[in-house]
């Protein structure tokens, strides 16, 4: 009797994943746009109060698509990732260290819960703080529910920019830091000789239908995190696509000059919360080039949040060099994407 | 053996997972406590030096028995770990 219950909430589970993937391919195969549809002449004569929800209606009608496949393989891939195997190779040597953390970054960091942690397993563990910084850099900047939105609210040439920026930024930060003095003295600080733990994590694993339970149990985890945000920024696109003139963001947020200005506007609301996507859409929408449109997703890849958790660990001069890093990468990188795509 | 320690392993400060996890640890324990067995927790830091030291690097929230990590990354249910108490048992 067990068994057979147990064999139906399987089923019935994979049931509903495959029909969120189905969805997403069947979005595709019609050719549907799941971003907003809205320009921003649509909002002129609404009133105040109608504005968002007519943002939302517009978004939510096709966009749920986008949202629940994100979501829901973000859980999924966070619950079935083969956590021991990561955690083991992660604390080898500082090689794997760095291929670790661009790999497997963008797959884990939907969760502070898992940030930190795995930045000071890393930092004490042995491949010590180039490849912490590594992943803490590129953890926020492109994981995947940030790439996911990033390709179907703005365009998916820019999701992979990101993501190639990203690595780049990522890797150099990790580097740079590595070779300063106080990057070493952190490191020297925290090295502890771990080499003898292997034998003391022996996981064990439910069966499937409790294993997809919890990994839906974490998608709404997830979206009760992220979503109020979401949706606020989606809000505040509407009034800002309804009411900023589009000259104004043509002045300022063009050439290289809109550059430097997105990468500096983009750090404060650089939350995991993947507002600055939505909010990115808004002023492109109004005519913000493509390069600063980069620079303000890439702005500041950290949280306040994370940076203080991380601090402790790693000291403030740490921390501002991984921002400086970060900042500096953001407006080269905007700049240079500017120029290439015909769009500064 | 009718003493396990268990320990909570997550962030400081606490996310809510860790304090999830925490409560269903909790729920276990206390059905076993009720049958006489003694059960000690305690809440780790998983940044900290002591907890990379003995298991390596971790991802929250983790969940060890008798000094073995059992669970990591994932809110138990309080089910299972009444499970893998009792394993712990014999």
């Amino acid at each position: 009797m067990k068994e057979t219950s147990r064999i139906i909430r399987t089923i019935l589970l994979l049931a509903f994943i495959a029909f969120v993937f189905g969805a997403l391919i069947y979005s595709r195969i019609k050719a549907y746009s799941l971003a907003p549809t809205m320009k921003p002449a649509d909002f002129h004569g609404l009133p105040l109060w109608h504005i968002p929800i007519a943002y939302l209606a517009d978004y939510f009608s096709h966009g749920w698509i986008c949202l629940l496949f994100a979501f829901v393989v973000a859980g999924l891939i966070y619950e079935l990732i083969p956590k021991q195997a990561i955690t083991r190779y992660m604390s080898g040597s500082k090689l794997t260290g760095y291929l670790l953390a661009l790999g497997i970054a963008p797959f884990l960091t939907v969760c502070s819960c898992t940030m930190v942690p795995l930045f000071a397993g890393v930092l004490y563990s042995g491949a010590g703080i180039g490849p912490a910084i590594t992943f803490l850099l590129m953890a926020p900047s492109s994981n995947i529910l940030s790439i996911l939105l990033t390709g179907d609210l703005l365009y998916w040439e820019l999701a992979y920019v990101r993501i190639a920026v990203s690595v780049v930024v990522a890797v150099t930060a990790g580097f740079i830091i590595s070779r300063t003095p106080w990057g070493k003295a952190v490191e020297r600080e925290h090295q502890v000789n771990a080499s003898n733990h292997r034998a003391s994590v022996k996981l064990v694993q439910p069966p499937l239908d409790q294993r997809l339970i919890s990994a839906l149990k974490f998608v709404a985890y997830l979206a009760k995190q992220i979503l109020p945000f979401f949706i606020a920024g989606l809000i505040a696109v509407a009034y800002v696509e309804a009411f900023l003139p589009e000259d104004i963001v043509g002045t300022y947020l063009t050439g290289v000059q809109g550059v430097l200005i997105a990468s500096v506007l983009g750090g404060p609301l650089y939350t995991p919360t993947l507002v600055e996507i939505v909010i990115g859409r808004g002023l492109w929408n109004l005519g913000m080039s493509r390069g600063a449109l980069l620079s303000w997703l890439m702005g500041q890849p950290y949280d306040v949040a994370n940076a203080m958790a991380v601090s402790r660990i790693a000291r403030w001069k740490v921390v501002i060099t991984y921002m400086v890093i970060a900042w500096a990468g953001s407006v080269i990188f905007g700049i240079l994407y500017g120029i290439f795509s015909g769009s500064l | 053996m009718n003493e396990i320690y268990v320990e909570v392993i997550g962030v400081n400060p606490p996310c809510k997972r860790c304090d999830a996890t925490w409560k269903n640890v909790e729920k276990a324990a206390s059905i076993l406590r009720s049958e006489g067995v003694e059960i000690s927790m305690k809440k780790l830091d998983i940044a900290s030096k002591d907890v990379v030291k003995r298991y390596g690097a971790l991802m929250s929230p983790a969940v060890a028995v008798n000094g073995t990590v059992k669970i990591m990354g994932r809110v138990p249910e309080s089910e299972e770990v009444e499970k893998l108490l009792r394993e712990a048992l014999k």
